[in-house]
């Protein structure tokens, strides 16, 4: 009985913490209404701005995607997307959109880039070569945005000390029970930790969907080589710019992130890299993580020891608490799944999330876009030996997968 | 080049995905061409009647209904993704044994074409109608779980001249045998679920137009295959 007391105890802290981070994500909302449409204030300048986008296949809702930032009501900008490969299904996309818009500045640069080992970071480098304006907006290609984005965000560059301005995500859609996963996890865990690590830590986290930065004050911090080989380089772009003295604002607008068709595999490989990431650059200040995931530590007790009647009914009213946290949260960001019911996933999902917590502590390896990876200290990449003795278990995993698929 | 789809399912029948959100999602893809090609399916077999219970197939009452709405939504997709979306059928001859079992994709049909006919009479209304006639996955596939067809092979000789073209691939399957010989040639995903759309498709030469596409297909000009992958 003192074990359950102590995963209790434990559950309750993290039950506090997520109600900190409602209270970070609410007072952000608060101050700066969601969404701005007709009545939001204008900027009083509009700097022209670079999109930059580069892309590697599909993603859902690709058209869609691209086609929100063809229509901005923005006097002054240009879009340039990049690809490496004539073959990537994406090209053809951006084939069309560019025919759509036939008056709009849009480029496509296809061109291989391998100076690095970030792949993004790759197709960054000609778009950021090509790009003609003196701040670049660097953007994921499964973001959708309305006609005021651009507006919203670049508000906050008035400000002469501002140096980066990103922007929270909300996951939407999902016809999946994958992505309804990305999404639940995207509008609790996600903007919740941004939310909590800007407000009360005043830490800068970027998140790599929205950047809008200075070429000049991206230069001085070492420019995108600088990050070539980093797989958080969003993260590590916010910090450099934060230690270099300028300020790196959360903007009020928040993106939207359209998840469709995700199946259940896709959602654990992106949360098991992004944690290794997480991992690497925060290490031990990344157990919060799990410490912070009530309804996994109030599960423990039933799963690990016998089951009562005291820790079944405390795990499920702990599963009600976050269930209704992640449905008052996803209410209040506006982010829509397509049947409210589906929060009642959220605990299958934190369960989920709560197991595939500890493989970033036993694997330090990625695989990423077909090439697989050693992540370092703060997400520093370098290559995977293929061949030779230590890569035997990796050979030997690939064989036995390949078998099954 | 187009990059186009030709056997796409949708609710109408057994797809699991709904006409307007499989056309956005091919729309979404950059896809040129797609044909929507419910299965039509004979009622004169147990398997059929099974089928058409459960309405798994378009029948000749909703036929019209299946059509407007394929011609609505051909509307948008055609003004919002600059995509062709042809409407079309697939006639399916269920019957126990594979080797007496037939789909047939009729492309660009205007009427309902009973599923019941003798296979004759089926070529000659698609041709009346202008249709393009397709012999789908003609040869042993991989999937244990799919059904073959093998008719229209078995009595090629016979049925070869009423068909425009045959399917040398069918989602992951490559049927070698139709480019030994020489017959005119497509490539589809035979769409059912999200992630068939990740399959073999077809690459056509030609103006993005319904005419010029039947031409391109039937004279088998300009005409590839590739393996659409993300």
């Amino acid at each position: 009985m003192e074990i359950f007391w102590i995963f209790a105890g434990i559950t309750i802290f993290g039950l506090v913490g997520y109600g900190l981070q409602i209270l970070a994500v609410r007072s952000h909302i608060l101050k700066h209404p969601l969404h701005c449409g007709e009545g939001s204030s204008l900027p009083r300048s509009f700097l022209p701005i670079s999109i930059l986008k580069p892309l590697k296949g599909l993603d859902d809702n690709l058209f869609d995607n691209l086609e929100s930032f063809c229509l901005q009501d923005y006097p002054e900008y240009e879009i340039i997307f990049s690809l490496q490969d004539y073959n990537d299904p994406a090209y053809k996309v951006v084939r069309k959109i560019k025919d759509k818009y036939p008056d709009g500045d849009i480029s496509i640069i296809v061109e291989r880039c391998d100076i690095g080992l970030n792949p993004k970071v790759n197709n960054l480098i000609h778009a950021y070569k090509a790009s003609k304006y003196a701040h670049i907006l660097i953007s994921d290609s499964n973001v959708v945005v309305d006609k005021a984005y651009l507006r919203e965000i670049s508000k906050h560059m008035e400000d002469p000390d501002v140096g980066l301005v990103s922007s929270l995500i909300k996951g939407t859609g999902g016809h999946t029970v994958g992505s309804v996963f990305e999404n639940l996890h995207l509008n609790s865990f996600v903007v919740g930790s941004v939310c909590f690590l800007d407000k009360f830590l005043k830490m800068p986290c970027v998140v790599g969907k929205s950047m809008l930065m200075g070429k000049r004050d991206l230069e001085a911090i070492g420019g995108l080589r600088a990050v070539k080989d980093i797989l958080a380089e969003d993260y590590v772009i916010g910090e450099r710019m934060h230690r270099s003295g300028k300020k790196v604002v959360l903007s009020d607008y928040m993106i939207s992130n359209v998840n469709e068709y995700w199946g259940i595999k896709k959602f654990l490989n992106r949360h098991t890299r992004w944690g290794k990431l997480r991992w690497k650059i925060g290490g031990i200040k990344y157990l919060s993580e799990l410490i912070g995931n009530p309804v996994f530590m109030a599960c423990l007790p039933v799963l690990l020891w016998e089951p009562s009647k005291t820790t079944i009914s405390f795990a499920l009213l702990v599963s009600l608490v976050k269930t209704s946290g992640d449905f008052y949260l996803g209410r209040k960001t506006g982010a829509e799944l397509n049947n409210p019911f589906l929060y009642m996933l959220s605990p299958v999902k934190d369960l989920l999330i709560g197991i595939i917590w500890f493989i970033p502590l036993l694997n330090n390896t990625i695989v990423w876009r077909g090439s697989r990876y050693i992540i370092g200290r703060n997400s520093m990449l370098s290559p995977c030996a293929e061949t030779g003795f230590w890569s035997l278990r990796y050979r030997i995993a690939d064989a036995i997968k390949g078998r099954f698929a | 080049m187009l990059l186009c789809d030709f056997h796409i399912h949708t609710t109408y029948s057994d797809g699991s995905v709904e006409l307007r959100r499989t056309i956005d999602l091919f729309g979404q893809s950059g896809f040129d061409v797609i044909a929507i090609t419910d299965h039509v399916v004979n009622g004169d077999s147990s398997i059929g009647k099974f089928a058409r219970r459960f309405n798994l197939s378009v029948r000749e009452n909703n036929f019209e209904e299946y059509l407007a709405h394929i011609t609505r939504e051909a509307e948008r997709a055609w003004e919002k993704y600059g995509m062709l979306v042809i409407p079309g059928v697939e006639i399916s001859k269920n019957y126990l044994s594979s080797d007496k079992s037939a789909h047939i994709l009729l492309i660009d049909v205007k009427e309902f074409i009973p599923a019941c006919w003798g296979f004759e009479k089926i070529f000659l209304e698609a041709k009346l109608q202008e249709s393009l006639v397709i012999a789908c996955h003609p040869h042993h596939t991989s999937a244990i779980t799919d059904k073959e067809t093998l008719f229209l092979w078995n009595n090629r000789e016979k049925y070869a001249k009423y068909i425009d073209a045959w399917e040398v691939a069918n989602r992951d399957d490559v049927f070698n045998v139709i480019s030994l010989k020489k017959y005119p040639y497509i490539a589809n995903s035979d769409f059912h679920k999200v992630r068939h759309l990740y399959s073999w498709k077809t690459l056509l030469n030609c103006n993005k137009d319904i005419k010029s596409v039947k031409q391109c297909i039937k004279h088998n000009k300009g005409v590839a295959i590739t393996l659409f992958r993300n």
